[in-house]
This record gives C-alpha cells, sequence and structure tokens, in this order.
C-alpha cells in the first residue's frame, strides 16, 4: 500500500493536531487575547483623540469615562495574556 | 369541537342572511352598506399601512405629540369633514397599523367631537349642509388608477382614496337602507313632559341617529320639527344628548374589522359620550340655564332655539371634552383593561421552524434573530412604560428635550404585553432550546441566548414596577420627586440609546467591551443618586413616602439598566470565537468597575 505525499502530510498534520489538542487551544486562546488587545490598544488612541477635540465638557467626561475603562480591560488583558503564555511555557 | 362549531355558524349566519335578502330589500341595501363600509376600512388602512415609518407618520407624529395639538387636529379635520364619525373612522385605522398611540387618537376624537358641532351652526345659521358623500364616486376612481402605479406612496394614496369612497358609498347605502323606517318616526307622538321625556326623547336620538348614521341628519330633524313646534325645547335638548351618542355607532362599526387598539378607541367613545350624555341629563336644567346666558351674551333672541341648540351643542361637546381631557389616563385603563388583547401574529416565533433543528449553526442563527426580535419589541415596551416613544429615544434628539416633550404621565398595561407576546416568544424560544441537540460549544451559546432571553423578561418586570410610582411622580407639583423620576427616566431612555449604538457598530468592533463603559456609568450614576437622596430628604424638600419611593425605584432602575446590558452581553456575538472568548474573559466585573471608579474618584478628589 502505498501513500502519496500531499496525503501523508495531511494525515501527519492530523494526528499532530490530535496530539497537540491542549497546545493548540492555547494558541487559538492566545490569537484571540492578542486580537482583542491590539483592537484596545487602538480603541484607546481613538479615544485620547476625540478627548483632545472634545469641547463640551460632560461629553468629554464621558469620553475620559471610557478611556479609564479601555485601559483597565488592557491591563486585564495583558494580565491574563502574560499568565496564559506561562502556563504554555510550562 | 370550536372548528365544528364553526363550521355550523357561518354557514348558518350566511343562510339566514340570504333569507333576509329575500324577504326584505331594504334589509338587503343595510347589509350591503355595512359590508361596503367595511371593505372601505381594509381599504383604508392598507393605505395608510404604507405610510408607516415614513413622511404621514412623522408629520402624524408631530401634530399629535401634545394633548392640545391631538385636539387641534382633530378639531380641524372634522370642521373640515363636517364629520366627527369619519374622524373617528380614520383615527381607528391610523391608531390600527400602530401610527400613533391611543392617547393621541382619543385626543383626536376628543377634538373631533368639538369640531363637528360647527356643523349646528352652519345648520342651524344659515341652513348648509355640507354633503361630502357626493365625492365618494371619484374617489373610487381616482383611488383604482392609483392603485394601479408602481410607486408605494402611489398606491397608498389610491386605497386611502378608495377605502374614503367606499366609507362613503356605504354610509350612503345604509341611509337609504333606513329611510323606510325613518319616514315612520312621527316625533309628536312621543312628546312627553320631565325627566321621562328627556329619556325617551334622548333614546329616541341615539335609535334616529344610528339610521340616519348622522348625527347632522338628526340635527337637521330637531331644527325641522323645533321650529314647527311638533317637540318642546328641552325635548330637543335631548334629541340632541341622543344623537351625540347614537353617532359613536359609525365608530362602532369601524372598529369592528379593526385590531384591539381601534375596538379600545371605539369603546373609549362611547364610554366619552355616554358619560356627557349622562352627566347633561342629570344637569339639563342648569345647563339650560348656561344656555340661555351665553345665547343673550352673544345677542340671540329668547324664542331663537334652533341658534340655542347649536349652543347647547357646542356646549355639551366641550365641556365633555373639558371633563374627560383629564380623566384620559383612567379611561385608557379601563378600556385596555376590558380589551385585552389576544395572543396574535406577532407573538409568534418568525425565525425558529422545525427544518433549521436539524442544523446546529442554523438553529442558532434562528434563536440570535429571534431573540434580537424579543429585545427590539421589549425596548418598545420599555418606552412606553416610561411614557416615552422609542423612535425619538433613539433619534439623535437631544435627550433632555425627548424626556421634556414627554412630560406627561401616560398609562400603559405592560402586562398584558408581557402575558401576550413577550412571554410567549421566550416559552417559545425556551421550547426550541431544550428540543436542540448540543455539544459542548454550542449549549455554551444557547446557554447565554436563554440568559438573555430571562434578562428581557426581569426587564420588563421592572419597568412594570418602576411605572406605577413613575406616572405618579413625573408630572408631580412637587418639582424635586418630578426631577429624580425624570432622571431615571432619561438615564434608561441614555442606555438604550448608547445599547443601539454598541449593537449598530461592526462587527470587528469590540462590542462586549463596550458594555463596561455603561457598567461603569451605572454604578457612578446609583452612588449620585444616594448623595442626592440624602439631601433631598434631609433639607425636607420630599416627604418619607416620596423617598422610600425613590429609594425602591433607583434599585428597579439599577436593575433594568443592569439587565438591559446583560441582555446585549449575552446575546452580542453569543457566537463561539477566539476573539468573543476573549472579549468575555477580558469584560470587567463589578468589582473591577468599581475599583476604575474609586480611581476615577482618587483623580478628582486630587485636582
Amino acid at each position: 500500500m502505498k501513500f502519496d505525499n500531499a496525503l501523508k502530510k495531511k494525515l501527519l498534520k492530523k494526528l499532530k493536531s490530535y496530539m497537540n489538542a491542549e497546545a493548540e487551544q492555547l494558541q487559538q486562546e492566545d490569537d484571540g487575547l492578542s486580537k482583542v488587545l491590539k483592537k484596545l490598544k487602538k480603541k484607546e488612541k481613538h479615544l485620547k483623540a476625540l478627548i483632545a477635540a472634545e469641547r463640551d465638557k460632560d461629553e468629554r467626561e464621558m469620553l475620559e469615562q471610557e478611556l479609564n475603562v479601555v485601559h483597565s480591560q488592557r491591563k486585564k488583558g495583558i494580565t491574563l495574556l502574560s499568565s496564559l503564555r506561562k502556563k504554555g511555557d510550562k | 369541537m370550536r372548528n365544528t362549531l364553526r363550521k355550523v355558524i357561518l354557514p348558518s349566519i350566511m343562510l339566514i342572511l340570504a333569507y333576509g335578502f329575500w324577504v326584505s330589500p331594504d334589509f338587503k341595501e343595510i347589509s350591503a352598506g355595512v359590508a361596503i363600509f367595511l371593505f372601505g376600512m381594509l381599504a383604508l388602512e392598507e393605505g395608510f399601512r404604507a405610510f408607516t415609518g415614513g413622511v404621514l407618520e412623522k408629520i402624524l407624529k408631530k401634530s399629535t405629540n401634545k394633548m392640545w395639538k391631538s385636539l387641534t387636529f382633530g378639531f380641524t379635520a372634522a370642521t373640515v369633514m363636517q364629520s366627527s364619525s369619519l374622524v373617528s373612522v380614520i383615527t381607528i385605522s391610523f391608531l390600527s397599523v400602530g401610527m400613533i398611540g391611543l392617547v393621541e387618537g382619543l385626543g383626536i376624537v376628543f377634538g373631533a367631537n368639538v369640531g363637528t358641532t360647527t356643523g349646528a351652526w352652519l345648520i342651524a345659521g344659515f341652513g348648509l349642509k355640507v354633503k361630502i358623500s357626493a365625492y365618494a364616486m371619484p374617489m373610487l376612481v381616482f383611488g383604482v388608477m392609483l392603485i394601479f402605479q408602481k410607486s408605494k406612496s402611489m398606491k397608498g394614496v389610491g386605497y386611502i382614496l378608495v377605502g374614503l369612497g367606499f366609507l362613503f358609498f356605504g354610509i350612503h347605502h345604509m341611509k337609504e337602507g333606513f329611510e323606510a323606517f325613518q319616514n315612520s318616526l312621527d316625533l309628536t307622538a312621543y312628546a312627553m313632559e320631565g325627566m321621562a321625556g328627556i329619556l325617551v326623547f334622548t333614546l329616541i336620538g341615539i335609535i334616529a341617529t344610528i339610521i340616519m348614521q348622522s348625527s347632522h341628519a338628526t340635527l337637521v330633524l330637531i331644527i325641522t320639527a323645533l321650529s314647527v313646534q311638533q317637540i318642546t325645547y328641552d325635548n330637543a335638548l335631548a334629541l340632541a344628548i341622543g344623537a351625540n351618542v347614537g353617532t359613536t355607532i359609525t365608530a362602532v362599526l369601524g372598529a369592528l374589522s379593526s385590531n384591539v387598539v381601534g375596538k379600545r378607541l371605539a369603546l373609549a367613545d362611547v364610554l366619552f359620550k355616554v358619560c356627557a350624555g349622562i352627566l347633561f341629563i342629570l344637569f339639563m336644567q342648569p345647563m339650560m340655564g348656561l344656555v340661555d346666558g351665553i345665547s343673550s351674551v352673544i345677542g340671540l333672541a329668547d324664542d331663537d332655539y334652533t341658534m340655542k341648540l347649536a349652543v347647547f351643542h357646542t356646549i355639551f361637546n366641550v365641556a365633555g371634552v373639558i371633563i374627560m381631557v383629564p380623566l384620559i389616563n383612567p379611561l385608557i385603563g379601563l378600556v385596555t383593561r376590558l380589551f385585552k388583547s389576544e395572543p396574535d401574529i406577532h407573538a409568534q416565533p418568525m425565525y425558529l421552524n422545525e427544518a433549521s433543528l436539524e442544523f446546529g449553526d442554523t438553529a442558532l442563527e434562528a434563536l440570535r434573530k429571534e431573540t434580537a426580535r424579543i429585545y427590539e419589541k421589549a425596548i418598545g415596551v420599555i418606552a412606553k412604560g416610561l411614557s416615552l416613544d422609542k423612535q425619538e429615544i433613539l433619534s439623535d434628539a437631544k435627550l433632555k428635550q425627548v424626556i421634556k416633550a414627554h412630560d406627561k404621565a401616560v398609562e400603559y398595561d405592560i402586562d398584558d404585553v408581557y402575558e401576550h407576546e413577550i412571554k410567549s416568544l421566550c416559552s417559545a424560544i425556551l421550547d426550541y432550546t431544550n428540543r436542540l441537540s448540543t455539544d459542548e460549544a454550542t449549549s455554551r451559546q444557547v446557554s447565554r441566548i436563554r440568559l438573555a432571553n430571562q434578562s428581557i423578561l426581569i426587564t420588563l418586570k421592572d419597568v412594570k414596577h418602576l411605572q406605577k410610582n413613575m406616572l405618579l411622580y413625573i408630572d408631580s407639583e412637587n418639582p424635586h420627586i418630578s426631577a429624580e423620576y425624570n432622571r431615571l427616566r432619561q438615564r434608561i431612555a441614555k442606555v438604550i440609546r448608547r445599547l443601539e449604538n454598541i449593537r449598530s457598530q461592526e462587527i470587528t468592533a469590540t462590542s462586549i467591551l463596550s458594555l463596561d463603559a455603561l457598567k461603569l456609568t451605572l454604578e457612578k450614576n446609583m452612588s449620585l443618586l444616594h448623595g442626592r437622596l440624602d439631601e433631598l430628604i434631609r433639607e425636607g424638600h420630599i416627604s418619607a413616602d416620596m423617598a422610600i419611593s425613590l429609594m425602591n425605584d433607583s434599585n428597579y432602575t439599577y436593575s433594568i439598566i443592569n439587565s438591559l446590558i446583560q441582555i446585549n452581553h449575552n446575546h452580542l456575538k453569543s457566537e463561539e470565537g477566539s476573539e468573543t472568548e476573549a472579549e468575555h474573559l477580558i469584560a470587567l466585573n463589578r468589582e473591577e468597575i468599581n475599583s476604575v471608579l474609586s480611581d476615577e474618584r482618587e483623580v478628582v478628589e486630587r485636582r
């Protein structure tokens, strides 16, 4: 019984993913967190620009409040990501 | 059993009618008139439906958003059309398609009742009778021509014209059919003195108007009879009262083909006229004195009874409106209780079907869409529960102004909608999720959707509790308590608006995380309110009862906003995905929100 190369590769990949299911799961979580953190960073910049341009006091206060929230979310996200990476290293 | 009964009843009624048609041509004409009239109502509703959400709806909303505007609208329309019944019928079709609310509808009907009195002046003063039924045929022709056009609004105008044409046509046939009975009406035969005479002539007025399908026609009859002294002056007044009550028959007929809201309006109209009628019968003597007084002020001769009748007719309707406008909320409460809405097509799930149960992803998508639909409905109910308008909350208008524009409490039966629509939709969702075979990932998503629906039900229950005191206090004479309750309304409206913005964000945005800013505002506002509440009590601006109500209701407001956030948290991006999961992980909990808040406070204090 002969296997061609493409089929061999496919089977090996499947076997690898089966053996490394947990690692893949961690990788997925890592990807998700990284993407969201990038978006939050962008949002933070955008909010800062909005605050600088806003003249209405109430509106600026609201934006500042939102900025604080985004900042805390990023902090939480970074902590989660680093603990996830530590877990992956072990 | 029910189906068998239906199968028997319908053919039996048809047979009886057919026999009636064979025996009496007049009966045939009257029945045909009723059928044409009802068909006209259907066409009219179809026409107005084409304009829902469009310019006409906006114009209507703008011209009826205050009670005085609704009254003026009704008054003008009835003066131009010279028929309050027609205005009532058109208002019922506006209501049936949801273009206006019951309060606005009642305002128009009340205004129309005053507007119709101009007819009595025209008849009594100039012997003039505006006959718009002559326009029925051209209306039908132009209407049908427009129906065949491609444009939606042209079609709409076409249906409205055809509807009005058929209404006039139907009324014309009913009148023709009743003419045989009208000729046999000899008023002198019933001449009686005292209260008995008043009651008998009121009844005759009611019957004559039902027969002639026009209170104007009855007024002509009364004025003629009065001028040849066939009846006494007080009997004529009793007839006029009867004519006013009898004229509601057209609205009642119109409501037959309408939905429950239309029926409520027709019933409210009948109650209005009957109450005013009873009141005037009881106070007939003082009213006659008032009529005499006003007549002498405007320079009418003592024996000018025809003009005095016009004065009486005007006082009757104006006084009726003055008495009933402040009682509009209890009246709405009463008719809503009497006409409970049954589960209708809106209470049927739109996306959940057997076929999609087989495919996990399709079923989840159906559940998401159905939940979004219930949420939309719930937002409408919450808006009405707070005496506000959903469209205005979601518009760009300043919320302070929106709240100011709706500064009067409007009763709205949340329980009715909850029981008949929302609850059955939510239980359909639960039932559907129970039948769904799920793996671990799907069951997580299903559980979020379930939680979202649960939060919708909790929100509505909380709004119901909040509504009780809110109705009492938003237009209270105590400016402090009314300001606080209006602030609570504004906070909920603001959250609804911000949530709508978040929901409409593009899919790449971090929508779940955007909800955290709302959670922060919620906590912040709660502590601000506690501070204000202490001050209000200390300064004695509000009574102990008010303070307790406000404390409870601020908790309800907190719960409503929290549930609204939870609904969106669980519903937004409820699909599985690495980013969604990450967003759920990063989202701040209550403790973390409070720590952001205390950090903020520290910064402010340092400044």
